[in-house]
This record gives structure tokens, C-alpha cells and sequence, in this order.
């Protein structure tokens, strides 16, 4: 069963991509969504057994690497942190593959489409069913690969080209970390299977490794570089700069890749290897500041953009952010809870902000709608109750939506840290709250509110599809539920059976986190309630007032605007000069020193040589009569030194 | 032995300097005369090794057919010579370079002349004993007998030469009447002779 | 010996002269006879003198005197020869008829000439190497200026002819040398002498040995005796050309072969460098000066050059396996050039013989099946597996490296590399470039079987190499094993 959840989507990959011709589009459709659809409920089924269950197992499917110490095979490890992003990979795969069939019912080619969106669960399902780091790493390649192939899908598009390559690029600096630390393990523990390497981890923990002459601890360095992996893929601050652009691809392709499954790799990576990352507390403390820096910074770019994808994307880097600093304070399952909400009420809004476009027929700039509330209904709803659970609304201590529950245990267990970098995050927690709960409004009210900006595009505004509308039913169904049902399992009191053994927590967090003072429980309910209240007062009381705003704050409202200017400073630092140099390596090394010297160097010198040996035929019978005496007179003179000497 | 000697100087010394002057000389016509005279020589050279045979087909053949003709030709071709030694002078030191590069190898050459140790002795034809076979007959009987293959050989060569010289001369021009000695000959009367009845009084 | 036994060892040379001398008659006597009828019958007439050697293989060894000498080497390359002779004046056919040169000397003259060449073969004295090699080249001079109208064709002839004497002349003079410092001219004393020696030669007989190669590496067109390959290959009508391209090469290399490695083959460490510098010089020359070529058939002289190189280095290797490389070399040599010139000889546009590159251009689109051909032929001059062109290279290469010639192995390589480039360059013309005026149709069936069976040999080889690396196995063995 396990091994038909990885597969189903390969093969319905695999018959749309290369027999998308002869199944048409119709076929290549219920192919791949009935293949997921298939794979998502075994999901479930193995979700009960394993993580309910307690089945914990892998699976060796054959042996891959057999080189001398070197041995590895694919197998699938299935346990509960498997199990979760099974349900979660194949769930929402599943519905953006339905919904595909509505959103892209106008596009040329759907097989391609549909076989990309396949491929790409494929590579997520190996890669959080890895055994060892070597296929994840396969795993990871293969969906940085699907996820350039989507972004840039419409290739017509230079932005979307542009936008496919510099994934892939930022992403690639992270493969780097990845690759390094990777080998990084194999050097300390000789083997790449997890088991194998946790299993020494405890042996190795005051290890030091020298790294062009300092001394450094050898887990931390590895646990870095590892991090640096799963940064690139998860958009933390630094490497975020793909995530927005990325927005240039199809909708459903945002709300796969770059919001539910993809971006939270690194966050699985990070939990897969708790018990690594358990004994390298200095690297725990940088990812928890990196992730509360993200946070921050990308709730504050999310104020002031326009574009809805850009804006949720942002949201996204700052979900990203918050289930970082979880695992940098040890609270593994408290990230893995946010993760799993996140997926469903992040999915809900990209997929609820594709039917808005889809409805505004592909306009993605919020100033030129508004008012659309009576128009598309059913979205205005679902896009409500995503918001909602974004911002994280609840009554504390009685009931609230999934991201209520999860975002408070991430903010307690910060809180419940009391160490530096908790406490940082934990006010950052506060701070980012507030600002999500701002743009989250924002952004409804700016859509659904206020007057039409464009009466033209308003008046041909209509509802989604069915097929569009229903899969984000089932998503807001999640939105709603998924917190309050899985809180006992996953952080809550039956927490300890159902993480089994895939998580190690050598510092119970959660228990602490249980027992924080009330105000740090309600802080962050409060501090949404204001935000929600600000944008209410700023996009439906006086909508003059952000402009003004905007006015008096302008550097700091360009601060935002321009997205801290990360851009700008990379095209500055990385870009021009790695272009200059390039081009300098280009013109005087390459062309003028290597062609020079090498292949066009020795093709000059040949038609030189060339020349030559034709001139010597001159015609004249006298010359060619010399040559010959020449020849023999050398060839004699030659004989006769060699004798003599 | 002496007077022999002094002979063999004499004509060595003439052939060498007719020779010289072969290539010389201005007037392509004393070029052939000076031809004829080294032809001489030689000829009184082979008499001295007592190949009197030789030395009579040297002056028969080489004399009598072969330089005259190039006479004959060198006279009827009126040969420019100054246009022909164009280049001459320009090509004169590094032709003399290698000439005399050459020269002192194969005088160094010669200096340390040994014959080969294994040598059989005799391996070449015996030679018949003079007074018993004429120069003629031992001749006859070698080329005819002992090397007829290359004797063949050499009637090959010169077919091909006259089939040579034919086909790249010979030519049959339109419009040149030329003598048909079988024509002439086997033609009959009818072909030439018509007879006419002319009419009494009506003129031909 | 008597007689008798002479001629029936010579059978297929004294056949071939007599059906000359026949042929010439009925040129002359009959009047109306054409020449397409005399090439046809010349044409029989070596496809029989084939058939007398192959069958003959008991007609003894040594005849008249010690002359001629009948052994398994000179067989394979007669062979060679014979087939060589025979395919070209299967060419040459049409062409007579296109070019005005229709006479019915022509055939007589290439069989009197094929004749030179099997005397050279079966040459076992100085004298008679002699004189097959002059009835070779007097016959080839006035072929090579066969279209006396042409100021082209005599000129060409008239050089060959010039250069040819200059070069008869060193000959000569080396055989003189070493029959002064040897006391005989017949191969097999020369071998006694050599292999009772035990000191060094002296430096009179190498002298001697230098002239005799010089005069032998103009025949087969070695740098730098080589001057005049291209303007006679350029000059000379053009199935003249593909004649001298084909069988005399093989015939002057066998000769060269047998000179060095029979009564010479224990005197390797003294030849051996003179061949190596003659290899060295004519795989790069061959290789380098054919690149600015234009002229198709200048072209394939300086390609003749490096392939002669080539060939030369199996024999610089002074061993079995470096004999058997040469025979390989020529023999798949013989196949590629005739078909390339198959295809020249199709090259008219108009009624009009062309000999540009250019005019090659598109080929593929005007003529497919011929620019197939073209294009095997050339990746096989080239050198590229798994065609025959290939396997030459490899075994004169591989029996170079066994004898330690590494440095002359390494240089082979790289001057083929750069061989490559015109050979592919040919390719890339015909396969895209676009197309210019297309040749006229039909080719004709002489050429097009010509050269389909020259292509088919070229492809097979690797699948059926049999018939000419064992011939050419057992024609090293009988040389190298005859001396010693």
C-alpha cells in the first residue's frame, strides 16, 4: 500500500506525459486525479495504521548504490511523521488535481499539465518516504525539478521563464548546504540511512571536524548545512526570494507547491532529523532566529502588496517562519501540527484566490477589484473561513479554527523556551500575528469589499465551476476542524503514542508549553483581533486613510513595498557581478585565452600550415626537381652525421 | 701500360669536359656537337676495357641516329636558349649549395669504399675468356640467353615508347591530302576512268 | 630451369603482354573495332591473368635465372593490382567516349602498364625491378597525356615524365652504389651478403639504400618526392587519374615492401629511419595541404599522400605484423580510391566533367544513393569504425606501437585527426549545403556498379574481413619467412 501511494501518481505521470496525445485531455485528467484520488485514501488508511496504529515500518523496494562501504537501496520509510505528509501530500494533491480540471479547462495542453502536477507528488511522496539522505536528496532534486517545470508552464511568458529559473537557481544554493551536509554525515557516521546515522548520533555529539583549519563542532556544521538545504527550499529569509516570483506560475501550481507541500520540506527535513539536530543546540538557535526573522519580515512585505497570489505567498514565507522557530525551540510537533493546517487553510485561500481570478478572468491585482461579495459568493465565503483560520481566530480555552490552535502551541512553546532566542520569537510570534491578521483583512476586504474598481470586469465576474467549488469544500472543511481534532494527537495528551518513535525530543517543550501564564495564551488572539479591527478601519471605514498613510511613512511604506529591497541587493551583490564576471570569463578567458589558444588557435595555426604546404606547389618542374634532390640530400646528410657521430 | 694509361687520361679528360660544355655551351647546336665528341670518348673508353663491341654501337647508334636527330630537331626548332636559362643564375647559389653537399658525402662515400665482406666472389656473370668468344657473341649469349626476361622486358619498354610517340603525334588532320599507297594501289579502273559518249559535233 | 617451367611461372605477365600485343594488332587492323570492345577485352584479359595467379599457386618460385621470383606476397598484391587495373578501365570506359580520348591505344597502353607493375612484384634482381618499373612508368607518362589538346594533360604528362627520369635516375644511381659495395644485383645474394654480416653497413651501401628509396617513394608519391602527385592527379584526364591513383600505388609499395624487407630485411635499423621520416612528412603534408584544397581531384592527390603515410608507417615497423599492414592498407586503399573516383568520374553537369568541390553541394538532395556511397567512402578515408578505412589504420598503427614506434603512432593519429577534417568536410557539402546544378543521369552502369561494389567492400569488410586480412597474412608470412 505504501508503495502504491509513492507510485500511483508516477504512473499516472507517466500516462499523461508521454500518451497525453492519445488520451486526450479528458483521459490525461481522470488519470492522474483518479490515480491521486486512489493514493490520498490509502494515504488515510495508512495514516490509521501507522500513526494511530503504531505500525511504524519500511519498506526496501531494491538495492540502489552497492559501491564498496557504500551501500544504499530504495526503500520507504513509513512512520507517523511519514504518515502525516502522506495525507497531507496526496489530500491536497488530490484536490488541486480536481480543481485543475476547471482552472485549467481553457489551457492547450492539459495532459502536460496534469503530468507535471504528478510528477511532482511523486517526487514530494520519495522524498518524505526516504530512508536514507540519499534518496530524499533525489526526492528534493526531483521536485525543485517539477516545481521549475510548473512555474515556468507557460513558457509563452518570459516572466514566468524568468521566474522558473531563478527557483531554481535560489534553490540550488540550497542544494549546495544540502549536498554538503549530506556528505558531511557520510563522513562522521560512514553511512547515509537514517537509522544507521541516529543511531550514532549520540556517539558523535562532542565530535569536531576542522573546516579549513577552524576547529568546529562537526554536528552543528552539518546541521547548518543542512538547514541551509532547507532554507532554500522553504524560503527563509535569505533565500525567500524565489517564493513570490514563483506566483507566476498556475494558481493550483501555488497552492500545491508553494504553499501546502513543497516549501514545508525543509520543515520536514528538519523533524526527520530531530534526533541530528537534537544534539546541535547552537544550530537550533539559528534556525529558530532565522524563522522568526522571516516571519516578521514577510508579514511586514505582505501589508503592502497588491497582487493576491504575492500577498498570500508572503503569508506563506511568515507561516514558514513560525514552524522554523517551533523546531529551533525543540517543539518538532508543534511545527508539524502548524504544517499540516497550514496546508489545508493555505491551500483553501490559494485556491479560493484562483477562483477569484479565475472569476476576474486572470486579474491578480486586488486595486482593481473589490466588491465582489454578492457576486461570487460561495469563494467569499471559503475565503472567509481560510482567513480565518490563517489568522489563527479563536475563543482561547473553548474552541477556534486550525490555525487557532496550532499557531498558539508554536507562540507558547516559544514562550515556554526561556531561552534568548525563544523569547525573540515569541514577541516576534506576537508581532506577526498582528500583521497577519492585518493583511489577511486586507486583502478580503480590498477584494470582496468596497466599490467595484473595474465595473467591466465586475459586472462579467461569476461563480467558479462545481468542480472547482468542491474541492475547496473539503479544504475548508479541514480549515475548520483539522486543529481542533488532531490538537490531543498531535501536541496534545495522546501525543507521546502518536509520534511513536519518529521524533526525538530530548527537552519536552510541549508539556511546558502547556502550563504558560493565560496572558501568553490570549496575546496572540488579541493582538488578531486589532489587526482585523485596523484593516477594518482602514479598507471599509476610511479608505483614504492608507494612502495618507503610505504618504507620511513613505520610506518605510517603500521599505515594505519594494520587499526590504532583497531583490535590489542580490541583482547588486550576486547577480551583476556574477554577471561581469561571466562575461569577463567569457570574452578574454574563454574566448580570447581558451578558443584562442585551443580550438580555434590550433584550427588557424592548421589552415596556416595548410597555406603553406600549398604554396609549395608551385608548378614549376625545376622546384619540384629540387625538392626531390633536397630530400635525398637531407636524408643522406642525416645518415652520414649518425655514422660519423 | 703507360701509353694506356695516358689514353684513359686523354679521353676521361675530354668526356668530363664535353660534358662541361654540353650544358654550357650558348649555342644549342655546339651543345650537340660537344655531345657527339663526348660520344667519341666514351667510345674510345670502352675500346680501352676491350668492349669493342660497345664502343661501335656507341658510335653507330649514338653517334649516327640519336644525336643526329637531336641536331636535326635542336636545328628545327630554333630553341631559345637565353629564355630557357632564365632563373638559371637565381637558382645558381643554393643548386650549387646542395650540389656540393652531395658532392663531399659521396667523396666521403667513396673514400671509405670497402666491398661488402660477405661478398660472393663471381656472383655476376663469369666472363668468357676474349680470345676463345668474340665481344659480340658474349654479349649475344648473355642478353639472349641468361637475361632474356629482362631483354623482353626492354621490347615492352620500347613498344610502349613507339605507341607513345604515336599517339601523342600522330595526328590525322581534316582537309590534308596525303599520299595512299594501297588506295593507289588497289584502285581499279572503274573508279577512275568514265566514258562519255560525246556527241559528233556537240564539243565536250 | 628450362624454359618451359619459365613461362609457366610467368604465365600471367607473358599472357597479359601477349593480349597487349594482340589488342594492339586489332586496334590497328581492324578499323572499325571500337575501343569500348578493346577496354572490354583488356578488361577480360586481366580478370583471366587474376584467375591464372589465383589458381596457379603450384607454377614455381624463382625463374629465369633468378629473376623473377613467384611467392605468396606477390600474389596478393597482383591480385590487388589486377583488380585495381581492371576496375579503372571499367571506369574509364565512358569516359573515353565523353572526353574525346577514344582511342584504342589507351587500353593497351594501362594493360602494358599492368604488366610493369606485376614484373615490379615479382622483381627478385635489381635489374628486373628495374624494368618493370620503367615499362610501368613509360606507359603511365603517355597516358598522363593522353588528351594531347589539352595544355593541362601534356603538361601534367610532361612533368611526370621530367620528374619520373630525375627519379629513375636516383634509382639507378642507389642500385649502382649498391652493387658496387655488393658485387651483385639478385636479391637473394644481397640477402646472404646483409645476413652474413656483423658489423655495420658501411656507409657507401646506405647511401645507396637512401637513392633506391628515393627513387621507390617517387612511385608510390612520398613527401618529398611527391611534388608532382598533384598536378599530374589534377592535370591528367580524369580516368587517367583514377588509374594512377589505384594499381600503380600498390604495385610501387609492394615493390618498396619487397626491396626493404627482402634482401634489405636485415638492414631494418638502417632503413627504418628513412621510412619513418617519409611517413612522418607525407601523413602530415597529406593531411595539412588537402584542407585548402578545392579541386576534388587535387584533393584526393595530397589524400593519396597521407594515405601512402600511413601505409608507410606499417612498414617503418620492419616486422610481420607491419607487412601484413601495408597489404591490409593498400588493398582497403585500392577500394576507397576507386570509388571515389567512380564518383568524380560522375561528376558532369551538362556533358561537362566538373571537378570542384562545390559542385558537390547538396548531394544528398540531387543524387542520394551516390552521395551515400560518397559519404561511406569518405568516413572510411577517414578512418572512422566500424568501416574498413578504419582497420588499415589499425593494424599498421598497432604493429607501429609493437615495435616501439610510438611517437610515429601518436603523430599518425593526430595527422588522421586533421584528415578528418576535409574527409568530413566533403560530407558536410553534400548533406547541407544546398544543392547546386544536379549531375547528369544516368551515371552510367559501369560507374555505378564500380562504385557500388567498392562501397559494398568498404561496409562489408568489418563483417566479412576474411578474404583480405588472411590474404594479407599469408602475404607477410611468405615475405618475412623467405629471407631468413
Amino acid at each position: 500500500m505504501d508503495v502504491a501511494i509513492v507510485f500511483l501518481p508516477l504512473v499516472g505521470a507517466i500516462l499523461a506525459g508521454f500518451f497525453g496525445r492519445s488520451l486526450g485531455d479528458r483521459g490525461a485528467q481522470l488519470v492522474t486525479s483518479g490515480g491521486l484520488v486512489l493514493a490520498a485514501l490509502f494515504s488515510i488508511i495508512v495514516f490509521f495504521d501507522v500513526a494511530l496504529g503504531g505500525n511504524a515500518r519500511t519498506t526496501e523496494l531494491f538495492t540502489w548504490i552497492d559501491s564498496g562501504a557504500f551501500e544504499l537501496s530504495w526503500a520507504l520509510r513509513v512512520d507517523t511523521l511519514t504518515a502525516i505528509m502522506f495525507c497531507v501530500v496526496t489530500i491536497v494533491s488530490a484536490i488541486v488535481h480536481i480543481y485543475s480540471i476547471g482552472y485549467m479547462s481553457e489551457d492547450k495542453s492539459i495532459p502536460r499539465f496534469m503530468a507535471y502536477l504528478s510528477l511532482f507528488t511523486f517526487f514530494m511522496l520519495m522524498l518524505v518516504s526516504a530512508d536514507n539522505f540519499v534518496q530524499m536528496f533525489f526526492g528534493w532534486e526531483g521536485v525543485g525539478l517539477a516545481s521549475y517545470l510548473l512555474i515556468g508552464f507557460w513558457y509563452e511568458k518570459p516572466s514566468a521563464n524568468a521566474a522558473a529559473i531563478k527557483a531554481f537557481l535560489v534553490n540550488r544554493v540550497g542544494d549546495v548546504g544540502f549536498a554538503l551536509g549530506i556528505a558531511g554525515a557520510f563522513l562522521l557516521f560512514g553511512a547515509v540511512q537514517f537509522d544507521v546515522v541516529f543511531g550514532l548520533v549520540e556517539g558523535q555529539a562532542d565530535a569536531s571536524v576542522s573546516i579549513f583549519g577552524i576547529e568546529a563542532h562537526a554536528l552543528t556544521a552539518i546541521c547548518l548545512l543542512l538547514f541551509v538545504g532547507a532554507m532554500g527550499k522553504s524560503a527563509q529569509l535569505g533565500l525567500h526570494t524565489w517564493l513570490p516570483d514563483a506566483m507566476e506560475g498556475p494558481t493550483p501550481v501555488s497552492a500545491l507547491i508553494h504553499a501546502a507541500t513543497m516549501v514545508t520540506a525543509g520543515v520536514f527535513m528538519l523533524c526527520r532529523l530531530s534526533p541530528m539536530f537534537e544534539y546541535a543546540p547552537v544550530a537550533l538557535e539559528v534556525v529558530t532566529y532565522v524563522g522568526a526573522a522571516t516571519a516578521l519580515f514577510a508579514a511586514t512585505v505582505g501589508l503592502t502588496q497588491t497582487d493576491i497570489k504575492r500577498v498570500i505567498a508572503y503569508s506563506t514565507c511568515s507561516q514558514l517562519g513560525y514552524m522554523f522557530f517551533a523546531i529551533g525551540v525543540s517543539a518538532y510537533s508543534a511545527a508539524m501540527f502548524h504544517l499540516m493546517t497550514h496546508a489545508f487553510f493555505k491551500a483553501l485561500l490559494f485556491l479560493g484566490a484562483g477562483s477569484v481570478i479565475h472569476a476576474m478572468h486572470h486579474e491578480q491585482d486586488m486595486r482593481k477589484m473589490g466588491g465582489l461579495y454578492n457576486k461570487i459568493p460561495v469563494t467569499y465565503a471559503l475565503m472567509w473561513i481560510g482567513s480565518l483560520a490563517l489568522v489563527g481566530f479563536g475563543i482561547p480555552g473553548v474552541t477556534g479554527f486550525a490555525g487557532f490552535y496550532s499557531k498558539d502551541i508554536v507562540i507558547e512553546a516559544a514562550y515556554a523556551a526561556e531561552s534568548a532566542a525563544g523569547g525573540f520569537a515569541f514577541w516576534i510570534g506576537i508581532v506577526a500575528a498582528l500583521l497577519t491578521a492585518f493583511y489577511s483583512f486586507r486583502l478580503l476586504f480590498m477584494t470582496f469589499h468596497g466599490r467595484p474598481a473595474d465595473q467591466h470586469a465586475y459586472e462579467h465576474a461569476h461563480e467558479s465551476p462545481r468542480v472547482m467549488v468542491w474541492p475547496l469544500y473539503v479544504l475548508a472543511i479541514g480549515a475548520v476542524l483539522a486543529g481542533a481534532v488532531f490538537y490531543p494527537y498531535f501536541v496534545g495528551d495522546a501525543r507521546e503514542a502518536f509520534w511513536g518513535n519518529s521524533l526525538l525530543v530530548l527537552h519536552d517543550i510541549i508539556e511546558e508549553a502547556h502550563h504558560v501564564p493565560f496572558w501568553v495564551k490570549a496575546a496572540p488572539m488579541v493582538v488578531t483581533v486589532i489587526g482585523i479591527a485596523l484593516a477594518w478601519l482602514f479598507y471599509i471605514m476610511a479608505p483614504s486613510l492608507p494612502g495618507l498613510l503610505a504618504e507620511r511613512l513613505r520610506p518605510l511604506y517603500l521599505f515594505s513595498f519594494n520587499k526590504w529591497y532583497f531583490d535590489e541587493l542580490y541583482d547588486r551583490i550576486f547577480v551583476r557581478p556574477a554577471f561581469h564576471l561571466g562575461r569577463s570569463l567569457w570574452k578574454s578567458g574563454d574566448g580570447a585565452l581558451i578558443d584562442g589558444l585551443g580550438p580555434d588557435g590550433v584550427a588557424s595555426v592548421t589552415r596556416n600550415l595548410a597555406a603553406r604546404a600549398g604554396k609549395l606547389q608551385s608548378g614549376y618542374l625545376y622546384h619540384y626537381a629540387f625538392a626531390m634532390m633536397i630530400g635525398v640530400v637531407l636524408l643522406i646528410t642525416w645518415y652520414m652525421f649518425r655514422t660519423m657521430g | 701500360m703507360v701509353i694506356q694509361a695516358l689514353v684513359f687520361y686523354l679521353f676521361a679528360a675530354v668526356v668530363v669536359a664535353s660534358a662541361v660544355m654540353v650544358i654550357s655551351a650558348r649555342n644549342p647546336v655546339h651543345s650537340v656537337l660537344f655531345l657527339i665528341l663526348a660520344f667519341f670518348n666514351a667510345a674510345g673508353l670502352f675500346l680501352l676495357m676491350g668492349a669493342e663491341f660497345l664502343a661501335m654501337i656507341l658510335v653507330v647508334v649514338y653517334v649516327g641516329a640519336v644525336a643526329v636527330l637531336f641536331l636535326f630537331v635542336v636545328m628545327m626548332l630554333d630553341v631559345n636558349v637565353a629564355q630557357l636559362r632564365q632563373g638559371f643564375l637565381q637558382y645558381l647559389p643554393i643548386g650549387a649549395l646542395v650540389g656540393l653537399i652531395l658532392l663531399v658525402e659521396l667523396v666521403m662515400v667513396l673514400g671509405a669504399w670497402v666491398l661488402a665482406p660477405g661478398t660472393v666472389e663471381g656472383s655476376g656473370m663469369p666472363i668468357p675468356d676474349p680470345s676463345q668468344v668474340t665481344n659480340t657473341e658474349a654479349l649475344g649469349r648473355v642478353i639472349y640467353d641468361h637475361y632474356i626476361y629482362l631483354f623482353q622486358a626492354a621490347g615492352l619498354i620500347l613498344l610502349i615508347a613507339m605507341i607513345g610517340a604515336i599517339v601523342l603525334t600522330l595526328r590525322q588532320r581534316e582537309g590534308v591530302r596525303r599520299q595512299s599507297i594501297s588506295k593507289q594501289v588497289a584502285r581499279q579502273r572503274a573508279e577512275g576512268v568514265e566514258l562519255k559518249d560525246v556527241p559528233s559535233g556537240g564539243g565536250v | 630451369m628450362s624454359i618451359g617451367a619459365d613461362i609457366v611461372a610467368a604465365l600471367p605477365e607473358l599472357f597479359l603482354a601477349g593480349t597487349a600485343i594482340i589488342l594492339l594488332m586489332l586496334g590497328v587492323f581492324m578499323r572499325d573495332i571500337s575501343t569500348r570492345s578493346i577496354g572490354l577485352l583488356a578488361v577480360a584479359a586481366l580478370a583471366f591473368a587474376g584467375a591464372l595467379i589465383y589458381l596457379g599457386d603450384g607454377r614455381g618460385t624463382v625463374a629465369f635465372n633468378g629473376l623473377f621470383l613467384n611467392d605468396g606476397f606477390g600474389d596478393f598484391m597482383k591480385v590487388l593490382v589486377l583488380i585495381g587495373a581492371a576496375l579503372t578501365i571499367v571506369m574509364a570506359l565512358r569516359g573515353l567516349e565523353q572526353e574525346q580520348m577514344n582511342q584504342f591505344e589507351f587500353p593497351v597502353l594501362l594493360v602494358l602498364a599492368t604488366v610493369g607493375m606485376l614484373m615490379m612484384i615479382s622483381a627478385n634482381d635489381l635489374i628486373s625491378l628495374y624494368m618493370g618499373l620503367e615499362l610501368q612508368s613509360l606507359a603511365l607518362y603517355v597516358v598522363a597525356a593522353f588528351r594531347r589538346d589539352s595544355l593541362r594533360s601534356s603538361e601534367a604528362g610532361l612533368k611526370y615524365f621530367v620528374l619520373g627520369s630525375l627519379a629513375s635516375g636516383m634509382l639507378l644511381y642507389g642500385m649502382s652504389m649498391v652493387y658496387g659495395f655488393t658485387g651483385s644485383t639478385s636479391f637473394d645474394v644481397l640477402a646472404q651478403v646483409f645476413a652474413s654480416q656483423e658489423d655495420a653497413p658501411s656507409i657507401g651501401l646506405i647511401v645507396g639504400i637512401v637513392f633506391i628509396a628515393a627513387g621507390l617513394a617517387f612511385k608510390i608519391s612520398a613527401v618529398p618526392f611527391h611534388m608532382w602527385t598533384p598536378d599530374v592527379y589534377e592535370g591528367a584526364p580524369t580516368p587517367v587519374t583514377a588509374f594512377l591513383a589505384a594499381a600503380p600505388k600498390v604495385a610501387a609499395m609492394a615493390l618498396l615492401v619487397r626491396v626493404l624487407m627482402g634482401p634489405f630485411g636485415d638492414l631494418v635499423a638502417q632503413w627504418q629511419q628513412i621510412v619513418v621520416f617519409i611517413a612522418l612528412a607525407s601523413m602530415l603534408l597529406g593531411s595539412f595541404a588537402a584542407i585548402v584544397q578545392s579541386n576534388i581531384k587535387r584533393l584526393m592527390a595530397y589524400s593519396s599522400i597521407g594515405h601512402v603515410g600511413f601505409a608507410l608507417v606499417g612498414l617503418a615497423a620492419g616486422s610481420e605484423a607491419g607487412v601484413r599492414g601495408v597489404a591490409v592498407y593498400m588493398a582497403i586503399y585500392l577500394f576507397m580510391t576507386v570509388g571515389v573516383f567512380a564518383v568524380i568520374l560522375a561528376m558532369r553537369v551538362n556533358g561537362r566533367a566538373v571537378e570542384a568541390m562545390d559542385d558537390l553541394k547538396g548531394l544528398s538532395k540531387t543524387n542520394p544513393l551516390m552521395a551515400l556511397a560518397m559519404a561511406a567512402l569518405m568516413f572510411s578515408m577517414a578512418g572512422i569504425p566500424p568501416l574498413a578505412g578504419f582497420f588499415g589504420k589499425f593494424y599498421v598503427f598497432m604493429a607501429a606501437v609493437e615495435a616501439g614506434l610510438f611517437e610515429l603512432a601518436v603523430i599518425g593519429v593526430l595527422a588522421s585527426v586533421v584528415a578528418a577534417y576535409y574527409y568530413l568536410r566533403i560530407v558536410k557539402v553534400m548533406y547541407f549545403d544546398e544543392p547546386v546544378e544536379a549531375f547528369d543521369k544516368p551515371v552510367g552502369s559501369e560507374l555505378a556498379s564500380v562504385l557500388a561494389i567498392s562501397t559494398l567492400v568498404i561496409v562489408l569488410f568489418v563483417l566479412i574481413p576474411g578474404p583480405i586480412v588472411d590474404g594479407a597474412a599469408t602475404a607477410a608470412e611468405a615475405l618475412t619467412s623467405a629471407g631468413r
